[in-house]
């Protein structure tokens, strides 16, 4: 959401001081056609809702709500370089513009709910990467949980932050700089990333942010914002400098639910950009050595090397032999990192993405035939009677039916391009978003094999 | 035939739920709770069985047991898990080695003609008195669509690959799961149930407090669901990436995967237990084999409500999680991984984990290696 209002895309960046006079900027009026700014396009019209052929919205209706479940489907699914050994700060804001109740219960709580579910999932999207979380209150910025692999320590720190009343106003640049003396000592191999959630609409630092930006840049770290409340343009400004010129990285989130899909959106693993392979290149450090052990099984308790407790199983480490509870886990004898190969196989649909479904006209329909959904064996509505017949003309009735929401099949059925089968809106959206396979696909080892005659 | 008996399972629901309405009405007529009685009721289970019936791992085991034999104990297995819940579902998939097919329930056909109207051919099983009426149209689709399966198996298709589409059951089966859920479970806050719109939902409720789901009344007409499979085919490496998907996917939703092997080895069907919840035993000798059913009924038959109260099998064992390096498929306990995933475009070849073999030769600047191990990294002591 970078430009809210087009009167203000030639807002230059360096000028704060001299914009308000600057020339050839209408401030008052708008013109007479005015564009419809992007914000606008993405409102929900109920009232314009057109009736189908024969009187009802049911059409429209259904049509819209399989658009909604689609419309998160339809990104982009080139494979791209990513990082996934991630060293991430979560900053969160807890100065009195938190305690505005438009988001609900209160923006603080709502907050710390979506951290602690943002946490369990950036756990199990990316389970070899460190998490932090830092807080920004009346002017400081404190250490709420310290950078590790662990989610509990996490959700405890995020639990007790529930307690503490948001007070003051936020710092920007104590947090920026507190997040990189914190990311000081990570590898280069790992990515660095910083998200900030803000609530308030001001940041009072006690130096030039500036400053602090540019040193973000030299140490190579990435720094998202989540606004709550408007646009800033200092954030826009860090968010943009720090990723090298990517506008899309500052968001303001319009309600909750928006607010929790973009926080949900950072558990994927960065794209990387071509900056960071040079430097990765220059650097060698491309390959890291882990070990994967496998779990015992002992008789007689032994003392494990992480905790010193007694216990009757655990890891052994696979060059040192130590002994280690819960994977993944650094050795504390020889420092080997410890991970179980399903831990990298998180990874692995991002390497290979499901490419996307596309609609099928009811002119498909009736070609394939099908009458049910290939994964789920849910019954399609029938292919409706002006279909059936054999010279079919363009005009007609078929024109005279309802446009479905867009995004919506109008035969609710979903096609693979590489296998041909068809499928209905809950698999696809199942498929895309928790399996990441296709079933026709993978069901077939051959596609040209003949069909089973029960059409399987 | 089909029609029938998915018109019988959803019979069986109905009953449930018009139930529930009458008790409501019956509330006010004399002022008793009985919304509280419901918590007596157990949750309905499905479970989903997938068959490994791979023609070459099946003829290896022919003399000490044959695929008949094989599946007329699995029915018996299924009309026990049938008969300790009325409201209990069963759903099979055959893992064939070119394709994944439904054996029960009975899929559609296609009605590619325009005067067809769409409806299979309606068989019916022989009229048998003696006989429960739903074992027996189980019994009956299950063996008819069975041997459809092995009538149009092509020779070709047998020499073509001597592993089966066990991801293609496994995702097959969880779409079966996730509709059968979505629509069994009343949607009302969607505390409880998945959440496909939201990334971060996880079965079990999305409530911070653990304690909100316990207590619940709605919790008992959620539909437990549990994968087992009968596997019998050993390497399953070529379609890995697509089995650990399936795997998470079970871990995400909660669904345990049980494992019973015939033959072959583990590969990484016992990590697939293990992560998931479920049990893994495999039967190596010929008495073992003998005992199907009993193995069937002692460890897979209690559902996973069930199985906290007992002690159960194959706990003990150790797991074996070592990975298999990409490029030469070969299993390994120390590797070199790439920090980043990606394809590359320069070398022509797609890599992520490397071990100790070809690490020397994949590198350009090989000659920096010392002692033979090679591994690189600017903090080499991290």
């Amino acid at each position: 959401m970078a430009d809210s209002d087009h009167e203000y895309s030639n807002h230059s960046d360096e000028d704060d001081a001299g914009a308000l006079g600057g020339g050839g900027r209408s401030l008052a009026s708008r013109p007479k056609e005015r564009a419809q700014a992007r914000w606008e396009e993405t409102v929900n019209r109920n009232w314009e809702l057109q009736e189908g052929a024969d009187g009802s919205i049911e059409g429209v209706l259904g049509g819209l709500e399989e658009a909604s479940k689609r419309k998160r489907l339809l990104k982009d699914t080139t494979p791209l370089q990513r990082g996934i050994i991630r060293h991430t700060l979560l900053v969160l804001d807890q100065s009195d513009a938190m305690n505005e109740k438009d988001l609900r219960p209160t923006r603080h709580l709502l907050t710390i709910n979506y951290a602690i579910m943002f946490v369990r999932e950036f756990f199990e999207q990316n389970p070899i990467s460190q998490l932090g979380i830092l807080g920004m209150r009346e002017g400081l910025a404190k250490r709420l949980s310290d950078m590790s692999g662990n989610p509990n320590d996490h959700i405890t720190a995020l639990k007790a932050a529930r307690a503490t009343e948001p007070k003051g106003n936020p710092s920007l640049q104590n947090a920026l700089d507190m997040a990189r003396a914190a990311l000081h000592h990570t590898p280069s191999h790992g990515t660095r990333e910083v998200v900030i959630v803000l609530g308030a609409l001001l940041t009072s630092d006690p130096g030039d942010i500036h400053d602090t930006i540019k040193a973000c840049i030299r140490d190579k770290i990435r720094v998202r914002i989540i606004g709550l409340a408007a646009q800033m343009h200092i954030c826009a400004e860090i968010c943009r400098k720090t990723n090298a010129g990517d506008e899309t990285a500052y968001n303001v989130a319009v309600d909750e639910v928006d607010y929790k899909q973009q926080l949900m959106s950072i558990t994927t693993p960065p794209v990387l950009r071509a900056t960071d392979t040079e430097a990765q290149k220059q650097n060698q450090a491309a390959l890291l050595m882990m070990g994967f052990p496998s779990r015992i099984a002992e008789e007689r308790p032994t003392l494990c090397a992480c905790h010193g407790n007694l216990t009757r199983g655990g890891y052994l480490c696979s060059r040192c032999k130590a002994k280690v509870c819960n994977l993944p886990a650094t050795c504390p004898t020889c420092d080997l990192t410890l991970i179980l190969s399903t831990h990298l196989a998180r990874s692995y649909h991002h390497l290979f993405p499901l490419k996307n479904w596309v609609e099928v006209p009811w002119s498909r329909a009736q070609k394939k035939g099908s009458v049910q959904c290939f994964g789920c064996l849910s019954a399609f509505p029938a292919v409706p009677g002006e279909y059936q017949m054999a010279n079919r003309s363009e005009n007609g009735p078929a024109n005279a039916r309802t446009k479905r929401a867009e995004g919506a099949s109008e035969s609710s059925r979903y096609e693979c391009e590489t296998c041909g089968e068809h499928f209905c809106i809950d698999c696809d959206v199942f498929s895309h978003e928790v399996v990441h396979n296709c079933p026709g696909c993978q069901s077939r080892a051959h596609p040209d094999v003949a069909e089973m005659p029960n059409g399987g | 035939m089909d029609m029938n008996t998915t018109t019988s399972n959803k019979y069986l629901f109905a009953y449930v739920d018009s139930g529930q309405s009458v008790k409501g009405k019956m509330n006010a007529v004399d002022a008793t709770d009985r919304a509280a009685t419901q918590q007596e009721v157990e949750a309905p289970s499905l479970l989903t069985i997938i068959l490994d019936t791979n023609p070459h791992a099946w003829a290896l085991l022919a003399d000490t047991l044959p695929l008949s034999k094989g599946v007329a104990n699995l029915l018996v297995f299924i009309n026990a898990h049938l008969s300790i819940n009325y409201a209990n579902r069963v759903a099979v998939l055959a893992s064939h080695s070119e394709r994944a097919e439904w054996l029960y329930p009975t899929p559609a056909v296609h009605n590619n003609n325009e005067d067809s109207n769409g409806s299979s051919a309606a068989v019916q099983p022989p009229d048998d008195a003696n006989k429960y009426r739903p074992f027996a149209q189980l019994e009956y689709a299950l063996l008819t669509n069975l041997q459809t399966l092995l009538h149009t198996t092509t020779p070709a298709a047998i020499s073509s690959s001597p592993s089966t589409l066990l991801a293609g059951a496994l995702t097959r089966a969880l779409t079966y799961i996730s509709k059968q859920s979505l629509s069994t479970g009343p949607s009302q806050t969607g505390n409880t149930s998945f959440n496909y719109s939201d990334p971060s939902s996880v079965a079990g409720g999305n409530s911070l407090n653990p304690s909100d789901d316990a207590t619940t009344s709605r919790s008992n007409q959620r539909l437990t669901t549990r994968i087992l499979i009968l596997s019998v085919s050993g390497d399953l490496s070529s379609s890995y990436i697509e089995l650990m998907n399936t795997i998470f996917a079970c871990q995400r939703l909660s669904i345990p995967l049980d494992i019973l092997k015939l033959a072959g080895s583990a590969t990484f069907l016992q990590q697939a237990a293990d992560t998931t919840g479920g049990i893994y035993l495999s039967l190596t000798t010929p008495v073992q084999r003998a005992g199907l059913l009993q193995y069937l009924m002692f460890a897979y038959l209690p559902d996973p409500a069930a199985r906290e109260n007992l002690v159960m099998p194959g706990e003990t064992e150790g797991v074996d999680f070592r990975a298999a390096c990409f490029c030469h498929k070969r299993v390994v306990d120390v590797g070199w991984d790439l920090s980043i995933v990606w394809e590359s475009f320069d070398d022509g070849e797609l890599w992520e984990e490397a071990c100790g073999c070809c690490e020397g030769e994949e590198g350009e600047d090989g000659g920096e290696e010392e002692e033979g191990w090679g591994w690189r990294g600017g903090d080499a002591g991290e």
